[in-house]
C-alpha cells in the first residue's frame, strides 16, 4: 500500500529556511568583519617632530610647502653659481617665502637671515606674528632639506644643529605620503 | 556643477560595479582583439597622464624629447569618468604614466592592472608634496585620505613638476638633464604667475579674507595666500548638501562673518544661488582645470585666471 504524507498548509518550513539563510549570512558577515585586519595604528611622533598635515596652522602649512620648493631652487642656484644665495637675492627672484609680498605679511611677516651650519647652510625666518605662524629654519646640507618650527618670535641657536634646536624647543616638520590609499 | 552622485575620491558601490563591468569588458575585448601597443618612434618615450594639469606639467618637462599621451580623451570629466576598453588599450603603448595618485585618478590603477602593461612604471607626482587632510565624508582611512586637489596650487605644482622631472629622468636617463632644466624653467614661470598676482594684491592693500568654498578643492591655493577656509558647503565633491546641511552651513557662514564664497567654474548649482541670496555674500568661481582640450599652456592660463579671481575677491572685500 502506498502511503503519502501530505503536510498541512503553512509557511513553517519556508520560514525556517529563510531564518537559516539569514543566520548563515549574519554569521559569515560577522566572521568576515572579525577576521579583517585593523589598520595599523601609526606610532606617535617623537617629541621633536611635528606633522605637517595635522600639527600646523594654515599659514605654517603654506610656508612649509614654499620652503620645500625653495630648497630645490636654492640647491639649483648653488650648483649654477657656486655660492649660497642670500635671502635678499631669493626675494628679488620672487621666491616664496622670501619675497616680501602681501602673502608674507599675511603669514607671519618673517624676517629671513642666512647662517652657516656644520655641513651646509640654513635660512632662519623669525616670525613677527607667532600666533599666525611660528619661526622657521630651512636647513640644506647638500643631501636634502629639513625644516624646523618654533611658535615664538625667536631666532634659532647658532649653529642650528639637531641637538641644539631640539633642546631649544624647535620641532622638525615631517610629512607623510601613502601611495594609492584611495585606490 | 554636475549632479552625478559619485564623483571624485568617494566612488560608491554603484560606481565600483560599473567600473568592474568596464574592466571585465576590456579584458574580454582584449581576449578577442589582441592588444597591439603603439610603438613609439625609436628613442622617443611615451608618457601617459590622466588629468589636464598633469598634461601641462609633463608637456613642459619633456618638450619634444618625449610624447605625452592623455589616457582620458578630452571632453571627459575625470570626476565622472568610467574606464573604456579603448582607453585601457592605450595604456599598452606607454613607457610610464604620471598620476595624481591621491584620489583624483583612482580609476588609473585598475585600468593599468587590466591593460597589456600591468607593471607599467607609475610616477607618483605627489610623493614630495605636503598634503592636507580630506574634509567631510572623504576623511577616512584613519586620516590617511588627503585632499587630492594639490594641482590647484602654484607651490605644490612646482613640487610635483620637480618630482615628475626627476622620476622621468630615471626612466629616460638620456634626457634627464633636459627634463631637469625644462622643469626649472617651467617652475620659474609658474612662480612668476603667483608673483604677478601678489603684485596686484599689493595695490589692493589687503591680504585677509574670511572664506567659504563649495567643495574642498581650493585649500592648497588659499594657503599660499595665508587664507584658511572657514566653511565647506558640500559634504563631498559633487554631493549636494541636504536642506538641513544647507541651513546649518548658512548659519555657520553668518556666525563666522564669511566675506566670499568660492565655487567651481562651469558648474552652476541652484543651492549656491540660495546661499548667495540668503547671506548676501559675494560669489566667485575658480577653474578646476579639468575641462577643454589638453594643452601645454592650459595650466598656466587657468591658474592665472584663478589667481586673478582670488586677487579680485580680496580687493573687493577690502574695507
Amino acid at each position: 500500500m502506498h502511503h503519502q504524507i501530505v503536510r498541512r498548509a503553512g509557511a513553517e518550513r519556508e520560514t525556517l529556511w529563510v531564518l537559516l539563510a539569514a543566520g548563515a549570512i549574519l554569521a559569515s558577515a560577522t566572521l568576515a568583519v572579525g577576521l579583517r585586519a585593523a589598520p595599523d595604528a601609526d606610532a606617535p611622533l617623537a617629541a621633536h617632530l611635528i606633522d605637517s598635515r595635522t600639527g600646523l596652522t594654515a599659514a605654517e602649512q603654506g610656508l612649509y610647502a614654499d620652503l620645500k620648493a625653495a630648497g630645490e631652487e636654492i640647491a639649483a642656484l648653488r650648483t649654477a653659481e657656486g655660492r649660497v644665495p642670500t635671502p635678499e637675492e631669493l626675494a628679488s627672484e620672487a621666491l616664496p617665502p622670501f619675497a616680501a609680498d602681501p602673502s608674507a605679511a599675511a603669514r607671519g611677516g618673517h624676517a629671513w637671515t642666512l647662517a652657516e651650519t656644520g655641513d651646509g647652510v640654513a635660512y632662519a625666518g623669525v616670525s613677527a606674528a607667532p600666533e599666525l605662524a611660528g619661526s622657521l629654519v630651512l636647513r640644506l646640507d647638500g643631501h636634502g632639506a629639513d625644516i624646523w618650527l618654533k611658535r615664538a618670535a625667536e631666532a634659532p641657536p647658532a649653529p642650528p644643529e639637531d641637538a641644539a634646536l631640539s633642546a631649544a624647543g624647535w620641532k622638525r616638520i615631517v610629512s607623510t605620503f601613502t601611495a594609492g590609499v584611495t585606490r | 556643477m554636475s549632479i552625478l552622485p559619485n564623483r571624485g575620491p568617494n566612488c560608491g558601490p554603484n560606481r565600483r560595479l560599473i567600473l568592474a563591468g568596464a574592466l571585465a569588458a576590456a579584458a574580454m575585448s582584449a581576449a578577442v582583439v589582441p592588444v597591439r601597443a603603439v610603438a613609439a618612434p625609436a628613442g622617443r618615450r611615451r608618457f601617459g597622464v590622466t588629468l589636464h594639469p598633469y598634461y601641462s606639467y609633463v608637456a613642459n618637462i619633456v618638450g619634444d624629447a618625449a610624447e605625452v599621451v592623455p589616457v582620458i580623451p578630452a571632453g571627459f570629466n575625470p570626476h565622472a569618468y568610467e574606464p573604456r576598453p579603448e582607453d585601457i588599450q592605450r595604456i599598452g603603448g606607454l613607457d610610464a604614466i604620471v598620476l595624481n595618485g591621491i584620489g583624483h585618478d583612482d580609476f588609473a590603477g585598475r585600468m593599468i592592472a587590466a591593460s597589456a602593461k600591468p607593471s607599467l612604471p607609475v610616477v607618483e607626482s605627489n610623493a614630495d608634496v605636503p598634503l592636507l587632510p580630506a574634509a567631510g565624508t572623504a576623511a577616512r582611512a584613519a586620516g590617511k585620505v588627503v585632499n587630492p586637489h594639490s594641482f590647484l596650487s602654484i607651490t605644490n605644482s612646482v613640487l610635483q613638476v620637480s618630482t615628475i622631472a626627476r622620476e622621468l629622468g630615471r626612466l629616460d636617463p638620456d634626457n634627464a638633464a633636459a627634463y631637469a632644466a625644462n622643469a626649472r624653467t617651467y617652475s620659474r614661470r609658474l612662480r612668476q604667475l603667483r608673483a604677478d598676482a601678489l603684485a596686484k594684491l599689493a595695490t589692493a592693500g589687503t591680504a585677509s579674507l574670511r572664506v567659504a568654498t563649495i567643495h574642498g578643492a581650493y585649500d592648497y591655493l588659499l594657503r599660499e595666500f595665508g587664507l584658511e577656509v572657514s566653511a565647506v558647503v558640500e559634504p563631498a565633491h559633487g554631493i549636494e548638501p541636504s536642506p538641513a546641511q544647507l541651513a546649518e552651513t548658512i548659519a555657520t557662514m553668518r556666525k563666522l562673518d564669511v566675506q566670499v564664497i568660492f565655487s567651481e567654474l562651469n558648474f552652476p548649482s541652484a543651492y549656491v544661488e540660495t546661499i548667495r541670496r540668503e547671506t548676501g555674500i559675494r560669489l566667485y568661481a575658480f577653474s578646476h582645470i579639468s575641462h577643454g582640450d589638453y594643452a601645454p599652456d592650459l595650466f598656466e592660463r587657468e591658474m592665472a585666471r584663478n589667481l586673478d579671481t582670488l586677487v579680485l575677491a580680496m580687493a573687493e572685500a577690502a574695507p
